[in-house]
Order: C-alpha cells, then sequence, then structure tokens
C-alpha cells in the first residue's frame, strides 16, 4: 500500500515491472530469432559465395605529418590483414591515391608492397595524387598495362562485370570522366544482360557526397544512366577517407576508408585536412574492405575491418 | 472496453508489427552489414514487435507512449538517412520500395493512434484508476 492516494500500490508496482520484463525478454528474444535468422540466411550466402576480394585505399606513400608519421608501416598492416583473411581473395582492388606526389619512387615502392598481396590479382584505379604533374603517365607506366584511354578498363570474373574508372584526370574540383571514357562505358555495358552484376570502381565518389569539397563527380550521372536497366550495381570508391554508404535507386555506392589517416566528416571544419587523431586511435579509423557476392543475390556483402 | 478502444488497440499493434517486421526484414536482408543503422534496424525490429504483442495484450498506457516514442524516432532516423545521413548512411528517396513508405505510414499511424488515445481520455487522466492501467 501506499499513502498518497494517486501514488501506486505494490500490487500496481508488480504489475507494471511484470509489464517491463516481458518488453524486455521480448525484445531480446525478438532480436535472437532475427538474429538467428539473419546468421542463416548470411551462413546460407557464404558458404559458397560466387566472388569474394579486398578493398584496400588512400595509401598515400610518401605522406609524412603528425596525423600519419610511418604510412609505410600501416600499409604493412593493411597488407597483413588481407593476407590474414582465412581465404585468397579473387583479387584486391586499390582504389586511388597509392602515393602521395607520384614520384617514381613512391610509385616502385607501393609496386614492390603490393606484390606482397596473396591474391591471383591486384586491380588499382588512380587518384589525384597519383597524377598531380604528369596526367597519370607515370602511374600507367606503373599500373597502367591492358588499360585502355587514361588507365580504364572492364573485365568479367565469376559472372560480375567489373569497370575501372578514372576521374582524377582533367579535373575542375569535381571528379571527371571526360567524353572518351564516357563512350567506353556505354559500349562496355551495351552487350550484357540486364541481370548482370555490375561493381564500378573508381577513386573520387560518382555520387554527389560533398561537392563543396570537390567529393563528387561532374559527369557521374552520364556514366551511371548507362547502367540503369541493371538490377545490381555497385560503386566503391575512395578519396574521402571514411565510410559512407548511400544508395539511389537500383545503385548503390560505398566510400572505403583508408590505410594512411583520417579526414573530416563532410563539412567538419573549412577543407579536408589530415586529422591528427589522439595517441592509440590512429588505426581505429584505417582499415580495409572484404566484399563478397553470392549468385542470386541482388546486394554485396561488405565487411568493413580496422586495422586494430 | 468498447469497440473503438479495441479497435484502437488492435490497429496500434498492427502498425507496430508492420513496421518492426519490414525493418527486420531489412535487417536480414543485407542492412545487417551497415555499420551502427544495422544493428538499430534489428533493436527496432525486435522492440516493435514485442510492443506489438504486449499491447495486443492489454498492456499498460505507457507501453503505448514508449511505442510513439520509438515511432516518432524511426520517422526522424528516417527523414536524417535522406538529407544530412545517419551515422554515415544516406538513402534518396522512397527506397528501397515499397518497404520505406509501408514503415513511414506504419510509423506515422502510430503516432497518431497514441495522440488521438491520449486526447481522448484526457478529461479522465486525473483518476487513479486510469493513472494505473
Amino acid at each position: 500500500m501506499t499513502d498518497d492516494p494517486n501514488g501506486m500500490t505494490r500490487r500496481q508496482l508488480i504489475r507494471h515491472s511484470a509489464w517491463f520484463g516481458a518488453a524486455v525478454a521480448l525484445t531480446v528474444a525478438g532480436g535472437e530469432v532475427i538474429s538467428h535468422v539473419a546468421g542463416s540466411a548470411h551462413a546460407k550466402e557464404t558458404t559458397s559465395p560466387t566472388l569474394r576480394f579486398a578493398q584496400i585505399s588512400d595509401t598515400h606513400i610518401g605522406f609524412n605529418g603528425p596525423a600519419n608519421p610511418n604510412v609505410a608501416d600501416t600499409f604493412t598492416q593493411a597488407i597483413g590483414q588481407v593476407n590474414r583473411l582465412g581465404y585468397t581473395p579473387d583479387f584486391v582492388i586499390h582504389t586511388g591515391d597509392l602515393t602521395h606526389l607520384a614520384t617514381p619512387a613512391q610509385f616502385d615502392q607501393v609496386k614492390q608492397m603490393m606484390s606482397e598481396l596473396k591474391t591471383p590479382h591486384v586491380f588499382t584505379v588512380p587518384g589525384e595524387h597519383d597524377s598531380t604533374d604528369d596526367a597519370g603517365q607515370k602511374y600507367r607506366q606503373a599500373f597502367g598495362a591492358g588499360t585502355r584511354g587514361d588507365g580504364w578498363y572492364s573485365f568479367d570474373i565469376a559472372g560480375v562485370h567489373l569497370i575501372g574508372l578514372v576521374n582524377t584526370l582533367n579535373m575542375n574540383k569535381l571528379g571527371h570522366l571526360g567524353s572518351d571514357q564516357l563512350e567506353f562505358v556505354e559500349k562496355d555495358v551495351a552487350g550484357l544482360s540486364s541481370d548482370t552484376p555490375i561493381i564500378v570502381f573508381s577513386h573520387i565518389p560518382l555520387f554527389a557526397m560533398y561537392p563543396d569539397w570537390g567529393w563528387g563527380t561532374d559527369d557521374a550521372a552520364q556514366a551511371l544512366s548507362y547502367l540503369k536497366r541493371f538490377s545490381s550495381v555497385t560503386c566503391l570508391n575512395g578519396h574521402v577517407h571514411q565510410l559512407f554508404s548511400k544508395t539511389e535507386g537500383n545503385v548503390t555506392f560505398h566510400s572505403g576508408t583508408t590505410t594512411a589517416y583520417p579526414l573530416p566528416a563532410p563539412g567538419q571544419g573549412p577543407a579536408p585536412k589530415p586529422l591528427t587523431l589522439p595517441a592509440g586511435k590512429l588505426q581505429d579509423a584505417l582499415g580495409i574492405r572484404e566484399v563478397s557476392y553470392t549468385k542470386g543475390q541482388q546486394a554485396l556483402a561488405l565487411k568493413e575491418r580496422t586495422l586494430t | 472496453m468498447t469497440i473503438t478502444e479495441l479497435a484502437t488497440r488492435v490497429a496500434l499493434s498492427a502498425s507496430l508489427a508492420l513496421s518492426g517486421v519490414v525493418h527486420a526484414y531489412l535487417y536480414v536482408d543485407g542492412y545487417r552489414d551497415i555499420p551502427t543503422v544495422g544493428p538499430a534496424f534489428l533493436l527496432q525490429g525486435s522492440a516493435f514487435c514485442a510492443l506489438a504483442v504486449l499491447i495486443l495484450s492489454g498492456g499498460p498506457a505507457w507501453l503505448r507512449l514508449a511505442a510513439a516514442i520509438g515511432a516518432a524516432g524511426s520517422l526522424l532516423a528516417f527523414g536524417l538517412s535522406r538529407t544530412g545521413g545517419l551515422f554515415g548512411f544516406i538513402e534518396t528517396g522512397w527506397q528501397p520500395a515499397p518497404y520505406a513508405v509501408l514503415t513511414v505510414i506504419a510509423e506515422a499511424v502510430t503516432v497518431l493512434l497514441v495522440v488521438a488515445t491520449a486526447l481522448s481520455r484526457r478529461p479522465r487522466a486525473a483518476l487513479p484508476t486510469e493513472l494505473s492501467r
């Protein structure tokens, strides 16, 4: 009983406690059931993924600053992490800014380090740091074998069509593909059936993530219009040094993180300058991405791994 | 209990269940891979289904209040994911269709039903027996 006539009796308190307990118990039980269903679905997907690869981005070999005094060391850790995935990825994609200043020595160093990756194929697309003074010539000498135009290409693996685009040349603040490359994309996908899964790699996002900082591509809409009829289109990019995802109709965009140093979130600060994190926090902001695709699934499964 | 009260309770339970089931489905379908947003979908799905069952069973008024707060929070999160982004995740328009529009309708109905119920009971709200329901 209670002295306050408007207060709660012990019986009422017990009753409310029981309802609260039931709410918590049902929520936990429901969560367990949903997780179990998701786990079963995931297990079914991962028992035989059609395609598995890893994404590395923005290694900036040659960078020297307080945000990361040893980018070669963190890149080595990222390579080790790819090699310890527990399986051999079908390929590894590096989505640009392999080097910081595009010197021959930096390209040599990156190439040598990437040869340590345990995978049959390594693909790359250039970042703007890889083409600072020569419109990407040194980049193409090091990594351009088998590519077309200024370094773009496509290939098919396990029924998936992959396209590597170059949007870091002829830039005017925003990324730019150019008419030759747009024509390449149009012709490249013309003969594909609409149920072919498409994965597009580029350095700068193909969506308007934050145009004020140049985080977008001015003629990406044209390229994406050629991909509209496909049921599954996934665009993976680097450049922004942070995880970010967006869907637009049939297209899903995923910005990847970096192995070098973090950048601020869009609009946080006057410019996208390297962030110096407190001691011990850097590796939480760096990482690699695992990507798998299972035939019959529309979406790719992404797993982000920090360097810790 | 009047027929109107019973109908309101059933409708509230149905709107919560719809929103919860859709969020659970989207979690299983692939949203689980999205950092922070994925676990939030799991929590929303299980909590809304639990609230649906308990409210249908005649639970106390604070369960309806919790449902309205949860639904309003879900609507706010939906709005953020279409504008400035939610934990680094952004979507466009009514994608994924038709699930986005279904959940928005269900959550708006949830909020409206709770508000309407509260307003209709307001004159009797001071009664001790009513408070304890």
